[in-house]
């Protein structure tokens, strides 16, 4: 029984997180020889909107270190108080006060650069670019150019630099307090799976299905996150995928569905996977299923921190083989948006091979299975957690495909 | 050189892109004049401007060139995306630089003179991002690979094609409308004291897409009445369940054909104050007036003069509160925030679409009254689209 908005007791994270996480990319910075980290003006989601996932990530930075939406943040290194610019009316708890955008975002900022003494410095800019950790969807980062340009130009004496892996790697580990609202999310991404699975039937209206998703989700205290539904026929290529409640489209026997479902707490995204078959699971499906389920098993085993990516890529990818089907990684990290590392089957994470695997990571996990012939394929997962014993799903759920006849 | 679509490049997300091929060509050829009045070779819509790239596109995510002599436009397209309107566009997966640049290229912008939409924030469009909406390191990039071309704000010429809408699009905007109506209906429906307020949140927001709105964030203000900072969500509230007196304001959104509008009306839960009466009669007064002045011809500049006059009078003060319709953050923008002093001279025109909200309030701010909703702007005059009847709804 899940709680009820009204009943949830949450009422934001505490000071003592703020600070874990400002010394977290303080401590980065100095190790990378910045005087300070600078996270600049954002584009919004809805102008970048590459992906659901990037286009929550834009402004993630400044969430993560502010908890606002929108902000400016010039961290100094040093341990002094940031300098916070927002268009918000008001700040919060973390941030009480706020400076205001006066006449523009880029003359802001560079005076609040030149207020904390960086017209020499070494200034590390996060978001510039896409990094290993975070925004790994957006190639180009995330930053406004008007207003970045402005800066550039009131401090010639000043070096910029990419800095998003000082942020990224700050988000990577998650503390306690991150990991409760990330396991509360994938709860209730769970109910909205729960959900689908209760109404999906031949001959319902699919927008239908999906406005009761997303509505049972909102209602157990998530933020709204456009949930990735996809259904059709088996056989005629790839499902389409749709982000909102579709029109004139209804649910038919021998439908697959599948989908992505994300909850939103605290402002960590968590996600779920279920895949749906409207009809009773043909017998060519079997193998490749169970072995995506005993590869789901497999991986979480070998989910271990202190190694880096390339060995358990290696046994993912090469498990299928073993068992005459083929497996493929899927996997990403789990935050406050466009989190990463990203291995998908166009972007086989070969970049991420180096990465180490830390404790306290947390990972959206749902390798893809495929019949040797590629004439299906299948894909489930959930939140996990990295412990020092392996990874731990956040919400306990059994691979498989649901049959519904 | 053409652009190859890579190999692996993602999902194809299907949105919603009813609008004709005749529409299309209106907003292309308007886009176009403009930009030859102006002197612009082309207009470039780059990333990071997802607005005016869906306005002109039909896609979730594009950039486009658009040739002013009457070229087709070259059109970058996210993820294997194509539509009627763009049926062969170069498509790409998370690599937008190049393409751009290859795009303005293959179309002779070496020494052009190139507009850039959403470069600053602009009078009617890209209202809120004062510094413009483009990525950097993208555009840095595209600059890079035309030394020799001028890149030139253009975030109004596309800004004023928007700001006139189509009967195709005026048909959405009534639609669009419809359904936060519905919205709104069903918050005065379920409100009462001891509602779970997030689940009050869901099932508002439930049913606007439930009636095939695009997603858009509900804002709903809760506290109780004469609360000074009453607490706003733009998500489900937690931990909080309605009380008596609570006044509930609201700004309830909803998108159909991609035309943003939005309904607003307070809903108290007990007796309306005395204090408040008077103000409410005035905002009525305020709200009908400007209706009434609110026609082609008109300026934004004597809008607001008109609106502030009206609580002078009175010895309280009367606000203008009014945005455009439209693909999002739509102008002009004009609130107590925004007084509007670079559209002074706008005029209205026939085939504006505005949610009309103004304000009333006391002298010292204390009490503030605003509802209200969209409107379209006709040959003489103006046709309000909110139709619940005027005033604060008392729930007891």
């Amino acid at each position: 029984m899940m709680e009820s908005p009204a009943d949830i007791e949450w009422t934001g994270y505490s000071l003592a997180e703020r600070d874990w996480r400002w010394q977290r990319v303080r401590d980065d910075a100095a190790k990378a020889g910045f005087d300070c980290i600078f996270v600049p003006l954002c584009v919004d989601g809805r102008n970048l909107h590459l992906s659901l996932e990037q286009a929550r990530g834009t402004r993630s930075d400044c969430r993560f270190l502010t908890q606002l939406e929108n902000a400016a943040v010039i961290l100094p290194t040093d341990g002094r108080k940031p300098i916070i610019i927002s268009d918000q009316e008001s700040g919060n708890d973390w941030i009480p006060e706020l400076r205001p955008v006066d006449g523009s975002w880029g003359t802001s900022m560079a005076r609040a650069l030149i207020d904390a003494g960086m017209e020499r410095a070494r200034i590390g800019v996060s978001g510039i670019r896409r990094s290993l950790y975070t925004h790994g969807r957006a190639y180009h980062g995330v930053v406004n150019h008007s207003s970045y340009a402005e800066v550039l130009r009131l401090l010639p004496n000043a070096t910029f630099d990419n800095a998003t892996e000082v942020v990224g790697h700050a988000r990577y580990v998650k503390s306690e307090e991150q990991i409760a609202c990330l396991r509360c999310g994938s709860a209730i991404a769970a109910a909205g799976i729960d959900k689908m699975i209760e109404l999906a039937r031949p001959g319902m209206d699919e927008g239908i299905l999906y406005t009761s998703v997303m509505k049972r989700m909102v209602e157990l205290g998530s933020e709204y996150y456009p949930m990735a539904f996809y259904s059709g026929l088996h056989g005629g290529g790839r499902l389409p995928r749709f982000e909102d409640p579709t029109e004139g489209r209804t649910l038919r026997p021998m439908y697959r569905i599948a989908n992505e479902v994300d909850a939103v707490f605290g402002g960590l995204i968590a996600q779920e996977q279920q895949p749906i078959f409207l009809g009773p699971i043909p017998d060519e499906w079997k193998t490749a299923i169970d072995v995506q389920h005993d590869l789901y098993y497999a991986a979480l085993e070998h989910l271990t921190p202190g190694q880096p990516f390339a060995e358990f890529m290696d046994f993912v990818n090469g498990f299928g083989e073993k068992r005459g089907a083929k497996s493929i990684m899927l996997m990403h990290g789990r935050g406050y948006g466009d989190d990463g590392p990203l291995f998908t089957p166009q972007n086989r994470g070969a970049r991420n091979r180096d990465v180490l695997i830390e404790s306290g990571n947390v990972f959206i996990v749902k390798p893809i299975v495929k019949t040797a012939d590629d004439s299906f394929d299948t894909s489930w997962g959930g939140c996990v957690l990295v412990t020092d014993k392996g990874g731990e799903p956040l919400v306990k759920r059994t691979p498989g495909m649901v049959s519904i006849t | 050189m053409p652009w190859t679509t890579p190999a692996a490049s993602g999902a194809t997300v299907h949105i919603w892109n009813g609008y004709s091929l005749a529409e299309r060509d209106r907003r292309w050829n308007a886009v176009r004049a403009n930009a030859a009045k102006a002197g612009m070779d082309c207009i470039f819509v780059p990333l990071g401007n997802g607005v005016d790239g869906r306005y002109l596109t039909q896609l979730r995510c594009s950039a486009m060139v658009l040739p002013t002599d009457g070229r087709a436009p070259m059109v970058i397209a996210d993820r294997r995306s194509s539509n009627a309107w763009v049926p062969e566009p170069w498509q790409t997966g998370r690599e937008w630089a190049e393409p751009m640049g290859e795009a303005l290229l293959d179309l002779g912008m070496q020494r052009a003179r190139i507009g850039v939409a959403g470069l600053k924030g602009g009078s009617v469009s890209h209202c809120t991002s004062i510094d413009g909406v483009v990525n950097h390191t993208a555009f840095e990039y595209v600059m890079s690979k035309l030394p020799n071309a001028t890149f030139e704000d253009a975030t109004d010429l596309v800004g004023v094609v928007r700001y006139v809408k189509s009967d195709e699009e005026i048909s959405f905007v009534r639609q669009s409308t419809e359904v936060a109506t519905a919205g709104i209906d069903e918050l005065i429906k379920l409100a009462r004291p001891g509602v779970d307020a997030g689940v009050l949140y869901a099932d508002v927001l439930g049913r606007l897409i439930e009636l095939r709105s695009e997603y858009f964030p509900l804002a709903l203000t809760i506290d109780a009445i004469g609360t000074e900072k009453p607490k706003r969500y733009l998500n489900p509230p937690l931990g909080r369940r309605l009380g008596p007196n609570a006044l509930i304001t609201n700004e309830v959104n909803a998108i159909r054909g991609a035309q943003l509008t939005q309904v607003c009306q307070p809903i108290l839960l007990g007796k309306i104050p005395d204090a408040w009466k008077p103000l409410i009669e005035l905002h009525k007064e305020v709200y009908e007036a400007g209706l009434a002045t609110i026609k082609p011809g008109t300026t934004f500049g004597a809008l607001t003069e008109f609106v502030d006059g009206l609580g002078v009078k009175r010895g309280v003060k009367s606000v203008v509160q009014l945005h455009g319709c439209g693909y999002g953050d739509d102008g002009p923008l004009l609130s107590a925030r925004s007084r509007g002093d670079r559209v002074r001279d706008l005029r209205i025109e026939k085939g504006n679409t505005f949610v009309w909200k103004p304000i009333a309030m006391t002298a010292d701010e204390k009490i503030q009254f605003s509802c209200g909703g969209p409107l379209i702007v006709t040959d003489r005059g103006c046709e309000t689209l909110f139709k619940r009847e005027h005033g604060m709804v008392s729930v007891i």
